[in-house]
C-alpha cells in the first residue's frame, strides 16, 4: 500500500496556464522543436501528469513501436519519481498505467477515418476513452489542412485535447509569429504552441501561441540528463 | 571427427511458431548430406520432419524438445539444436542459448518480426548470442524481406543489412543475389542441390548496387582497412567485406541477413555459407563458470582441450537405451573412459558411451573436445548440472528459471498407470527445470506446474504416449499468493506449562506489508527480552507461516516482520516454543494486516488482421485485460496486453472463432497482480468449496 501519492504537476503550467489541462476540450496544443530536442519527453511528462490525475491518456505514435514508447514513460516515471522505492514506483506505476493506450501506426498507413474507426471501436465497447490524446509524428508539412481540421471535429465531438508534436528545421523560413511557414496554414487550428529550443547545452520552453499574461515573461528550462523541467526563469 | 575449434559452429536455429525453422533445418540436414531424403512437417508422406522426433510433435507439426544434430558444411562442424517456437517451451530456448555459440534468427517474410520473434530475441540479447537472420517463405504471397528488415531495425533494434537481394519473390521466387560476391545464384535440381552462379540480372542491377553499398557502408563501422578501402576508392574484397561483418557480427552490433524459401529449395546454402563465415567458433565466445571453492569467484574458461574438463548437461532424454545427457564441453576433453565428478552431487561418474545426436539417431565417437556438443549415456544428472575432473569444483552460471504459474491435479486411472505416470513425472522433472510436480497432502492428489495451460498438456500427452500412463486431469489452478496491505502490531504469547516439560515463548512486534521482497525479519529487540540464542527460531517460524495464508492457503509474499519486544522463561523456553509463539503471532496479526490476493498476470500478444481488431480487444477486455497498445502493420495488426492467466482458459478456441481463425496469439508470465475485490471473493468461496470436498 503506498504511504505517499506522487505530486506532479503537468510541467507547462509553470509558464503560468491555468488549468493542468492546459487546453480546453476540443482544444490543439503543439510543442515544436527540432529533432532530438525533447518534443516526445516533454509530451510524455503532460501525459503522466494526466494518468496520475486518473486521467485517460491515448498515445498514438507514427514512428515508434509499442515498446519503445513504453520505455518513455518507464524511464520519465522513475525520474520523477526517484524518492520512491523501487517496490513502490512499481505498485504506483501499476495504478496509473490502465489509464494509458498506446496506438501505433505506420505514417504511411495513418489516415484520420482510421483514428476515428478505432476510436469508436474503443469508446463503444468501453474499453478507453481517451481524456487526452498525443499524436507523435504527424506530418504537418505533408498533409493537407482538411484532415486536421475533421480531427478536430473529432476532438471537439469526444471533448477530447489533442496534443502533436511538430517537428521544425532549422534552415526553414520563419513567420512574424515565430511558426514555420508551412505551418501557417493550420496554426490558427492550434490553441497553444509551445517551443522547445536548445541553446548551448540547455532546452528552454517558451510558449509561442496561447500564451497566459503571466507566460509572456516566462521560459522555462529543462534538465537535458532528465528532460524534466528544472526551473523557470 | 575434427579439432580444429575454428572449423566449429555451435548454432542455434529460434523464431516464431511456423516460421519454418524444422523445415529449414530439414534442408540444412539434406544439403550437408545428415539425410537423403526430405520430409515435410505435417507432410503427406507420413514420417515427418527429421528433426521432431517424438511422435507428438510430427502430430502437431510442432517442435517441443530441442534435438540436436550436428553436419558438416564446406570442412566446418556444424552442430544445431533446433529450439521450439513456443513461448510455454521457452525454456527449452534459454537452455539451448545457453550453450550455443551463435544463431539463426528465422523470420517469415510475410509476418516479420512476431511476438515470439521478441521473446526469442530478448533471450538471446540476455545470453549475448550472436546471430544473423534469415527471413524465409519469401514465396509467400504478400512476402516482403526489405519490410521484414525494416521491422528488425525498428522493433528489435537490431542494424540489420540485407546480404541478398531477391529474385523474384512470392510464386516468382528464383533465388537471390549475393551483394558480397556480387553474382546471381540460382538453385536448380529436384531440391535446390545444385547451384547455378550467373551474372545479375539487368532488372535488379542496380538495386543491387545500392544495396551493396549500404552493406560496405554498415560493414565499415568496423574495420579500417575497409573504410580505406572506400576512401580510396579501392576494389572491397570478399574477404575485406566479410572480415568486417563477422567482426560486428560477434559484437552483436550488425546482424547480416539472408534470405529465401527453404520449403521451396531456395536460398539455404548462401545462408550456411553465412553461418560458417560469419558467426563465431567456441573459442571466440566468453564463457565464465563460477569457482565453489573461492566464494563463486568468475573464472573464465579457455576452451583448451587439454585443460581439466568442464561440461554442462543442458538436456536430458529417456530414451530406449536409458538416460540420454546432451553436454556442451566449455573446456578439456570429454572421453570414453574417463572420469567426470558432477559438481552439484558430488558423485563421480565413468563415462560410458559418448555419442554424437542426429535427431533421434546417433553416431558413436571415442571423444568430445573443447566446444563440442554432444551425448553421454548412462550417466545419473538433472538438466543443468556441470561435470568437471575430480579435483577442481567450478559450476557454470545458474540458468534463469521461472517460477510455475499454473497448476493441475493428476490422478492415475490404476495401479500400472500410478507406476508409470511416477516414472514420467521423475523424467519430466529432471529435463524441464520449469515443470514441477508433488503431492498435495490434504487432497492426496498429485499435482503438476508448469508455465502455461499448453505446456501441462503436452506432458500429460507425453504421459499416456511415451509411459503409457492414463491419467484424468482436473481443473487447472492459478498459482495465487497473498500478500498484506497494511502494518499490524501482534504480542503473542505460547504457553503450555500443564504437565511434563513446558513450553513458554511470548514475541511481540508488527508485520508490515513491503513492496520489494519476499519476506524481511528484522529484530529490534535491545536488553534481551528474548535471549539472542531465541531469535533464529522466531525468524524460522515467522517464515513457516509465510508457506500459507490461514484464510485461503496460498502463499505468503512481500511480508516484513519486526519484533521488538518478548519474554522468555529460564526453563521452558526453547527453540520450539518460540516457532509456536512466532507462528501463533503471525496468525494473530495477519487478518488484521488486511489480506488480498496476487494473481499472475500474463503478457498476451494478439496478432490479428485489422478488421478482427475490435473483436480481439473486446474479447481481452472480458477478461479483465488491460490493453497496453495496438500496433496497425498494414496486413496485421499486433495487439499487446497484460491478462490474469485466471481468465486465459480456453482463449484460444474463443479467439479462433471470433476471428476466422486468422488471429493468433502467444502468452508469457509478466507480473503478479492484486485481485480486485469481486473476484477475490469468488476465489475464497471456491477455496472453501474445495476444502469441504476434500474434507
Amino acid at each position: 500500500m503506498l504511504k505517499k501519492e506522487i505530486n506532479y504537476r503537468n510541467p507547462l503550467v509553470s509558464l503560468g496556464y491555468e488549468t493542468e489541462d492546459i487546453l480546453p476540450d476540443g482544444g490543439f496544443g503543439a510543442v515544436m522543436a527540432y529533432a532530438g530536442v525533447g518534443k516526445t519527453a516533454l509530451l510524455v511528462q503532460m501525459a503522466l501528469n494526466t494518468m496520475i490525475r486518473e486521467k485517460n491518456i491515448l498515445h498514438i505514435s507514427l514512428h515508434d513501436a509499442v515498446g519503445k514508447v513504453d520505455v518513455w514513460y518507464h524511464e520519465l516515471f522513475q525520474n520523477i519519481a526517484h524518492t520512491f522505492s523501487d517496490g513502490e514506483v512499481k505498485e504506483y506505476w501499476d495504478k496509473i498505467q490502465p489509464y494509458r493506450f498506446i496506438m501505433i501506426f505506420k505514417v504511411e498507413n495513418f489516415s484520420v477515418p482510421k483514428l476515428e474507426e478505432r476510436l469508436t471501436e474503443l469508446m463503444e465497447q468501453n474499453i478507453f476513452k481517451p481524456h487526452t490524446m498525443i499524436i507523435d509524428g504527424f506530418k504537418f508539412d505533408e498533409i493537407g489542412r482538411k484532415p486536421l481540421a475533421h480531427l478536430k471535429e473529432l476532438a471537439a465531438k469526444h471533448a477530447i485535447r489533442i496534443w502533436f508534436t511538430v517537428h521544425a528545421h532549422r534552415h526553414e523560413e520563419r513567420a512574424t509569429n515565430e511558426l514555420p511557414v508551412w505551418f501557417l496554414h493550420v496554426a490558427d487550428l492550434f490553441e497553444v504552441i509551445v517551443e522547445l529550443a536548445a541553446e548551448s547545452k540547455e532546452v528552454f520552453i517558451k510558449a509561442i501561441k496561447g500564451k497566459t499574461a503571466d507566460s509572456s515573461q516566462k521560459t522555462l528550462l529543462l534538465d537535458p540528463a532528465t528532460m524534466l523541467v528544472k526551473n523557470s526563469k | 571427427m575434427k579439432s580444429d575449434d575454428t572449423k566449429v559452429r555451435n548454432i542455434g536455429i529460434s523464431a516464431h511458431i511456423d516460421s519454418g525453422k524444422t523445415t529449414l533445418t530439414e534442408r540444412i540436414l539434406y544439403y550437408t548430406k545428415r539425410i537423403h531424403a526430405i520430409h515435410d512437417v505435417k507432410g503427406k508422406d507420413g514420417v515427418g520432419a527429421t528433426m521432431d522426433s517424438m511422435d507428438l510433435e510430427k502430430e502437431r507439426g510442432i517442435t517441443i524438445a530441442s534435438a540436436a544434430t550436428y553436419c558438416e558444411w564446406k570442412g566446418y562442424e556444424v552442430n544445431i539444436i533446433d529450439t521450439p517456437g513456443h513461448v510455454d517451451f521457452t525454456i527449452e530456448v534459454e537452455r539451448s542459448l545457453r550453450v550455443l555459440d551463435g544463431a539463426i534468427l528465422v523470420l517469415c517474410a510475410v509476418g516479420g518480426v512476431q511476438s515470439q520473434s521478441i521473446t526469442v530475441d530478448q533471450q538471446m540479447k540476455r545470453y549475448k548470442v550472436p546471430c544473423i537472420a534469415f527471413i524465409n517463405k519469401c514465396d509467400r504471397s504478400g512476402a516482403n524481406p526489405f519490410r521484414v528488415i525494416d521491422q528488425l531495425k525498428s522493433k528489435l533494434g537490431h542494424n540489420a543489412v540485407a546480404m541478398q537481394v531477391p529474385i523474384g519473390l512470392e510464386t516468382e521466387a528464383e533465388g537471390v543475389v549475393d551483394l558480397v560476391s556480387m553474382k546471381a545464384f540460382y538453385f536448380d535440381g529436384e531440391s535446390g542441390e545444385n547451384i547455378r552462379v550467373e551474372e545479375i540480372p539487368q532488372n535488379l542491377l542496380a538495386e543491387a548496387k545500392s544495396k551493396r553499398e549500404e552493406l560496405v557502408e554498415a560493414a565499415s563501422l568496423f574495420s579500417d582497412e575497409l573504410t580505406e578501402a572506400i576512401l580510396e576508392e579501392r576494389q572491397v574484397s570478399e574477404e575485406m567485406l566479410y572480415d568486417a561483418l563477422r567482426k560486428g557480427t560477434l559484437k552483436r552490433e550488425i546482424t547480416p541477413v539472408f534470405m529465401g524459401s527453404a520449403y521451396k529449395n531456395k536460398g539455404v546454402q548462401p545462408m550456411l555459407d553465412g553461418v560458417t563465415y560469419l558467426l563465431p567458433c567456441p573459442s571466440e565466445v566468453e564463457n565464465v563458470a563460477l569457482d565453489m571453492d573461492k566464494n563463486e569467484e568468475m573464472v573464465f574458461l579457455s576452451n583448451d582441450s587439454e585443460k581439466p574438463i568442464v561440461a554442462l548437461a543442458f538436456k536430458l532424454e529417456d530414451g530406449q537405451y536409458g538416460q540420454l545427457t546432451y553436454i556442451r564441453v566449455y573446456q578439456g576433453t570429454v572421453e570414453k573412459g574417463s572420469t567426470i565428478v558432477n559438481v552439484r552431487t558430488g558423485k563421480k561418474v565413468k563415462v560410458g558411451r559418448v555419442v554424437r545426436m542426429h535427431a533421434d539417431q546417433m553416431e558413436d565417437v571415442e571423444q568430445l573436445p573443447a566446444g563440442y556438443i554432444g551425448a553421454l549415456f548412462g550417466i545419473e544428472c538433472s538438466s543443468g548440472d556441470t561435470f568437471v575432473s575430480p579435483g577442481i569444483n567450478l559450476t557454470m552460471t545458474s540458468m534463469y528459471v521461472p517460477k510455475p504459474v499454473i497448476s493441475l491435479a493428476i490422478v492415475p486411472k490404476d495401479n500400472k498407470a500410478q507406476m508409470a505416470m511416477a516414472k514420467a513425472l521423475n523424467r519430466f522433472s529432471k529435463e524441464d527445470p520449469t515443470f514441477k510436480t508433488y503431492v498435495d497432502h490434504e487432497t492426496n492428489e498429485t499435482i503438476i506446474e508448469g508455465m502455461g495451460e499448453l505446456h501441462l498438456d503436452i506432458y500429460v500427452e507425453r504421459m499416456k504416449r511415451e509411459y503409457n500412463a492414463e491419467v484424468s486431469t482436473g481443473n487447472p489452478r492459478v498459482a495465487y499468493r497473498e500478500t498484506i496491505t497494511q502494518r499490524a502490531d501482534f504480542n503473542y504469547t505460547h504457553k503450555k506449562q500443564t504437565g511434563g516439560s513446558g513450553q513458554f515463548g511470548r514475541i511481540a512486534g508488527y508485520l508490515e506489508p513491503v513492496s520489494d521482497a519476499e519476506f524481511v525479519f528484522e529484530n529490534e529487540i535491545h536488553g534481551g527480552s528474548i535471549p539472542t540464542q531465541y531469535i533464529p527460531a522466531c525468524e524460522k517460524g515467522f517464515k513457516q507461516s509465510m508457506a500459507k495464508g490461514p484464510k485461503l492457503e496460498f502463499p505468503i509474499t512481500g511480508v516484513k516482520v519486526v519484533i521488538n519486544d518478548g519474554a522468555s522463561h529460564a526453563v521452558d523456553s526453547s527453540d520450539m516454543a518460540f516457532q509456536a509463539a512466532a507462528r501463533g503471532a503471525f496468525r494473530e496479526a495477519y487478518l488484521r494486516a488486511k489480506p488480498v490476493i496476487h494473481e499472475p498476470i500474463m503478457k498476451v500478444v494478439v496478432e490479428t488482421p485489422p478488421e478482427f481488431q475490435g473483436a480481439v480487444m473486446g474479447l481481452l477486455n472480458q477478461r479483465r485485460g488491460m490493453i497496453i497498445g495496438s500496433q496497425d502493420e498494414g496486413v496485421m495488426c499486433v495487439i499487446e496486453s497484460q491478462v490474469p492467466l485466471a481468465e486465459m482458459f480456453g482463449f484460444s478456441t474463443v479467439l479462433r472463432s471470433s476471428t476466422q481463425g486468422k488471429a493468433q496469439f502467444t502468452m508469457e508470465f509478466a507480473l503478479y497482480r492484486q485481485v480486485p475485490q469481486s473476484i477475490a471473493e469468488k476465489i475464497a468461496l471456491e477455496v472453501a468449496q474445495n476444502k469441504k470436498s476434500a474434507a
